[in-house]
């Protein structure tokens, strides 16, 4: 019914979905699985219609259609059910489900609300929610405004002749088990009025559900299995299976940490509902890998320690100081270093040249009274520039201009130059073309030698693998097990899914 | 060359193509005698427009800069008889204080810099009416010229405005281009977000920036009762709007981070230029608003960096 055939999509500098045939069936429903950057958000904005593809075809019953955006998409009866809830929350339920489609209900420029609240109700009856359409959308639990976006997507089957095509990204991650099942014999009983695109971490769920899964990897799909014949663990290897080089890691340059001296501690640390109960030491030369899903703690454990998070409880200690103070300052001054993810945003000041983003951290060491000595900060750019083979024309080259493994290298030096020996790295090879990627980990693997602990959330399993000492893998917030990696006796990735999901 | 790679280009372009509108239409605006004299009318604006460029440059705005010059030609005349020469500090004081109130409404009760500088130009306003009784103030003469007179004097044909215009623009130079708060605004204004992850303490950032335009903005209304022999408050009315244009059609966008104060002295010969050619095309000063209101649009509408703005309210 509907179809993708040889669909292609490219960024500048990524190659996001390759020749993609995707097909689904009426009252089908299909799973869609795959790892951070497999490329299955990509593909799901280009059924819904957020993105145009660059090159193949989409077909509905054959006919070939076009979206310029997501309501013409809906036109055709494709609907999205957002994983970052899209209802408006001071809204009431109702203008909610009509948002945008009010028309119906007016007359001489006036919205009879009768009328609204009534067909209201009886997109709600769909989904077995009984609740006044009057309310506040705010007023509502996470998994009540779920059903209302359910609603008002099948609002469509009265706006579209035709067949609907549902596309539920990540629906499950805020819902209690209960409800899960719920949403999930709901969703089975509304195949009688659409088929279901259903988007998971959670592989038993989407299992459960789907009656066919697509696997997809680094923008492909790269296998199509029935429910009735899956098996966990060969979507999981497929999921994430590439032979990994262990050259490309730098495995053989990887040296034991030492043990006695501990640069970073967590003693049973929560903050709200990120993390729960977090304890681990960080040893001077280690590498510490947090894997887990998005969202399952890695990144606020990290934002903590740099001290952009305050905990609600538990002791953090930085070289054998509790931390009182929770500022990025204090965190600077203890000697801690943040790569963050948003390179652009948090890592570097575009708009600012190669030598002041180096010495924006450490601005007091290159000055007196105030004054900046420019030409010490210049000297210090140059001796990195050269130290870290950064290419840029000079070290008055604006920032925002570099390439995305040169911005990164600018970021490094700015805390390896003032000295910083807890180095967090989140997603530090994000983006990287391969060769930038290697540059990175020959870097970490030089800090490590220095004696700098280091705090990882790693761009993919295998890196996190490849590089690490240690690994904690997370789920929701809670350490589900520690790994020692020796070189040579390293966890499988099969080994780390199993954790994680 | 495209657009993009001009536009840093514009303000001096600007200033010199409107130079020569003028000076063809008017033979005498090109007279070193006039230029001097119009350079020396409009010092005041420049330190005003001076100070809303630091607020401009982290990408707030500064709009009790008037209000500000407005009460403090009131102060400087009623203490000129209590305080003597101190009457300038006693200015500058109540300014970087007012200044940085404005900065920490903004910076810790996060109120947007546009309402809370409103707010506290409303305050500023309301002291120079109860301060003055709402009537124009008078100075002394003989105080006046004793103690301030060299602000106004002039030496080998050069009026002494320009001399103070000139150290208060080399000074602001000197913070914003060598000095480690001069670096931090940059970032703060380019990059707000990373100078947080770089340790960098913003909020202090933010409050200083914001009190260096209301101490500037009180040298502004300092020198106006100078000048002027005396204080009122509505003396400084009508410097807002060519202030901001001022900032804003020297390069500095609303958004902050690029621009500077140099850029301002730029923009205001451009509005010093602008002012003078309407007199000379006759536009009733009652109209002058009119002119500034419509140039400020655009030059907002092309100075200002979109992909920093999420939402336009």
């Amino acid at each position: 019914m509907y179809e993708l055939r040889q669909v292609d999509k490219k960024f500048p500098g990524v190659h996001a979905l390759k020749s993609i045939d995707f097909k689904i069936g009426r009252g089908e429903i299909v799973g869609l699985v795959g790892e951070n950057g497999a490329g299955k958000s990509t593909l799901m904005k280009v059924i819904y219609g957020a993105y145009q593809p660059d090159g193949g075809t989409i077909t509905i019953d054959s006919v070939a259609v076009r979206f310029q955006n997501p309501r013409q998409a809906m036109q055709k009866g494709i609907g999205m059910v957002f994983q970052e809830q899209s209802l408006i929350t001071n809204l009431t339920v109702m203008e909610n489900i009509f948002l945008g489609y009010e028309q119906q209900f007016v007359k001489f420029g006036v919205v009879n609300w009768k009328a609204m609240a009534a067909a209201a109700r009886a997109q709600l009856a769909k989904v077995k929610l009984d609740i006044d359409p009057n309310m506040i959308t705010a007023k509502l639990s996470f998994a009540q405004r779920q059903l209302v976006e359910l609603a008002k997507v099948l609002t469509l089957e009265e706006r579209v002749d035709g067949d609907l095509v549902i596309l539920l990204d990540e629906p499950t991650s805020v819902l209690a088990k209960e409800e899960v099942e719920l949403l999930f014999r709901l969703v089975r009983e509304l195949t009688t009025r659409a088929s279901f695109i259903f988007v998971s971490h959670r592989m038993d769920e989407v299992l459960e559900l789907s009656d066919r899964i697509y696997v997809m990897k680094d923008g492909e799909v790269v296998d199509v299995v029935s429910a009735a014949d899956a098996n966990v663990d060969a979507i999981q290897h497929k999921m994430v299976g590439r032979d990994v080089d262990k050259q490309y890691y730098r495995e053989q340059k990887q040296e034991p940490y030492d043990a006695d001296r501990t640069l970073a501690s967590f003693d049973a640390v929560s903050l709200g509902k990120k993390y729960r109960d977090i304890s681990f030491d960080l040893r001077a030369g280690e590498v510490l890998c947090l894997v887990g899903t998005e969202g399952s703690g890695r990144e606020a454990i990290l934002r903590t320690v740099f001290g952009l998070e305050t905990p609600d409880s538990g002791s953090v200690t930085l070289k054998g100081e509790e931390v009182r103070a929770f500022t990025a300052r204090s965190g600077v001054e203890k000697g801690v270093g943040y790569v963050p993810r948003e390179r652009k945003v948090e890592g570097l000041v575009g708009g600012m040249n190669v030598y002041e983003n180096m010495t924006l951290s450490q601005m007091r060491r290159y000055s007196t009274a105030g004054v900046l000595r420019l030409g010490e900060e210049r000297q210090l750019a140059r001796d990195w520039i050269d130290k870290l083979s950064i290419k840029t024309p000079s070290e008055h080259k604006d920032c925002g201009g570099l390439s995305g493994g040169n911005q990164q290298k600018v970021v490094l030096a700015k805390w390896r130059s003032g000295g910083s020996d807890i180095i967090l790295l989140d997603h530090p090879t994000r983006g990287l073309d391969i060769g930038a990627k290697e540059d990175v980990y020959d870097m970490v693997r030089a800090m490590s030698a220095d004696g700098v602990g280091i705090l990882l959330v790693a761009d993919t399993l295998e890196e996190a693998i490849g590089l690490s000492h240690t690994i904690i893998v997370l789920k929701d917030g809670e350490v589900q097990h520690r790994f020692d990696c020796a070189p040579g006796a390293k966890p499988t990735l099969y080994d780390l899914v199993h954790y994680m999901i | 060359m495209t657009l993009e790679r001009l536009k840093p280009h514009l303000p001096w372009i600007t200033l010199l193509a409107l130079v020569l509108v003028v000076g063809i239409g008017d033979s005498n605006f090109l007279k070193p005698q006039n230029l001097i004299a119009m350079a020396a009318d409009i010092v005041p604006l420049f330190i005003m427009a001076l100070g809303m460029t630091f607020a401009i440059y982290i990408g707030g705005i500064d709009l009790s800069a008037q209000s500000v010059a407005n009460m403090t030609t009131v102060i400087a005349t009623v203490a000129l008889p209590l305080f003597g020469p101190f009457t300038a500090l006693l200015c500058i004081v109540a300014g970087l204080a007012l200044g940085g109130v404005s900065g920490y409404v903004t910076t810790r009760l996060l109120v947007p810099s546009f309402i809370s500088t409103l707010a506290i130009g409303g305050i500023a306003y309301s002291i120079g009416q109860y301060l003055s009784g709402q009537r124009a103030l008078y100075m002394d003469a003989a105080m006046r010229d004793g103690y301030f007179g060299w602000m106004v004097g002039s030496s080998f044909g050069i009026p002494h405005e320009l001399f103070i215009g000139a150290v208060l623009v080399i000074a602001a130079y000197f913070v914003q281009s060598r000095t480690v708060f001069g670096r931090s605004l940059k970032a703060v204004g380019a990059g707000e977000p990373a100078a947080v992850a770089s340790g960098i303490n913003v909020a202090r950032i933010k409050i200083m920036a914001f009190a260096i335009s209301g101490a500037l903005a009180a040298i502004a209304g300092l020198l106006f009762s100078v000048k002027l022999s005396g204080g009122s408050p509505t003396i400084a009315n009508g410097f807002l709007l060519p202030a901001i244009v001022a900032v804003l059609v020297g390069g500095t966008p609303l958004t902050g981070g690029v621009g500077g104060v140099i850029n301002t002295l730029i923009g205001t010969l451009i509005v010093a230029v602008i002012r003078s050619s309407m007199l000379y095309f006759e536009v009733d000063a009652t109209r002058q608003q009119m002119v500034f209101g419509l140039v400020l649009i655009i030059a907002i509408a092309m100075t200002i960096d979109r992909s920093k703005l999420r939402v336009v309210k």
